[in-house]
């Protein structure tokens, strides 16, 4: 996907966010996970760093030495999805408490990948 | 997790999904669609006693979180409990027909989740209608096995 075309999905699913209230933390956090993809794709396109035919869809699923190399582009942003993802166990799956605790940081971790792609 | 635990997970994702434009808002709609279906074959397959119904939180498969008495959460080696998507790990053991129909049902939705989620392919009102009809097929089976409030 081109950078235009992942911040025009990135804004559909934040958009769509908007009918999401505090007690639906599951899907704000898969919704900041999925838009933040988005965004740091677009990021990472314009900064050169990867094709708009390569895209990282979990950085997870990344093997190590991609992971390093896409960090020196923008630790931040990387960093800033990584975390978002690391919430996805205890409470999209799980059941552990302080769930929209969890959501809060998971939206300002997006707003910072966010900010990111437009600086760019 | 345990099956009430899946159960609850269903009914919030489900009065989510009321809620979301399946065509407007596909993406949320169509991932609530998964994680709803996802939790319907894990409290199936725990109540067919394929999988265990443990309090354990899926990282990946055979890595747990785990809580603890004192509220913290500690990544461990686990047996299988939760899959985190059909597939995701294959199951080895034998699995009833039902409950392999609900699998079936969930393969057919997630076809549609890289193109239609993560590659810009728009979604079409046949895919909506081929997801809500795979949906509609795993929750009938889910409520006749462990029904829903």
């Amino acid at each position: 996907m081109t950078p235009y075309e992942h911040e025009a999905t990135a804004q559909r699913i934040e958009n769509s966010l908007r009918k999401c209230g505090p007690d639906d933390y599951e899907i704000i956090i898969e919704a900041a996970m999925l838009a933040g993809s988005h965004w740091l794709n677009a990021r990472l396109h314009r900064l050169g760093a990867t094709q708009p035919t390569q895209d990282v869809m979990h950085t997870y699923l990344l093997v190590v030495n991609e992971l390093r190399r896409l960090s020196v582009a923008d630790p931040e942003a990387v960093g800033a999805l990584s975390t978002i993802e690391d919430l996805r166990p205890a409470y999209v799956r799980g059941a552990h408490a302080g769930g929209k605790e969890a959501a809060q940081r998971a939206l300002s971790l997006l707003e910072l990948i966010r900010a990111s792609a437009r600086s760019s | 997790m345990q099956i009430p635990g899946h159960l609850k997970k269903i009914e919030k994702l489900n009065k989510l999904r009321a809620r979301l434009d399946p065509l407007d808002d596909f993406e949320l709609w169509f991932w609530a669609t998964m994680m709803s279906g996802t939790h319907a074959v894990n409290a199936a397959l725990h109540h067919a006693g394929v999988t265990e119904p443990v309090e354990a939180y899926a990282m990946q498969p055979g890595v747990y979180l785990v809580p603890q008495p004192d509220g913290c959460l500690v990544a461990k080696f686990g047996a299988l409990g939760d899959v985190l998507h059909v597939g995701r790990p294959v199951i080895e053991a034998p699995v009833p027909e039902d409950v392999h129909q609900m699998m079936h049902a969930m393969e057919r939705i997630e076809e549609h989740r890289d193109p239609c989620v993560r590659e810009g392919r728009k979604p079409t009102r046949e895919v909506v209608d081929a997801c809500e009809q795979a949906f509609g097929e795993c929750m009938a089976i889910l409520n006749h096995r462990c029904p829903l409030e």
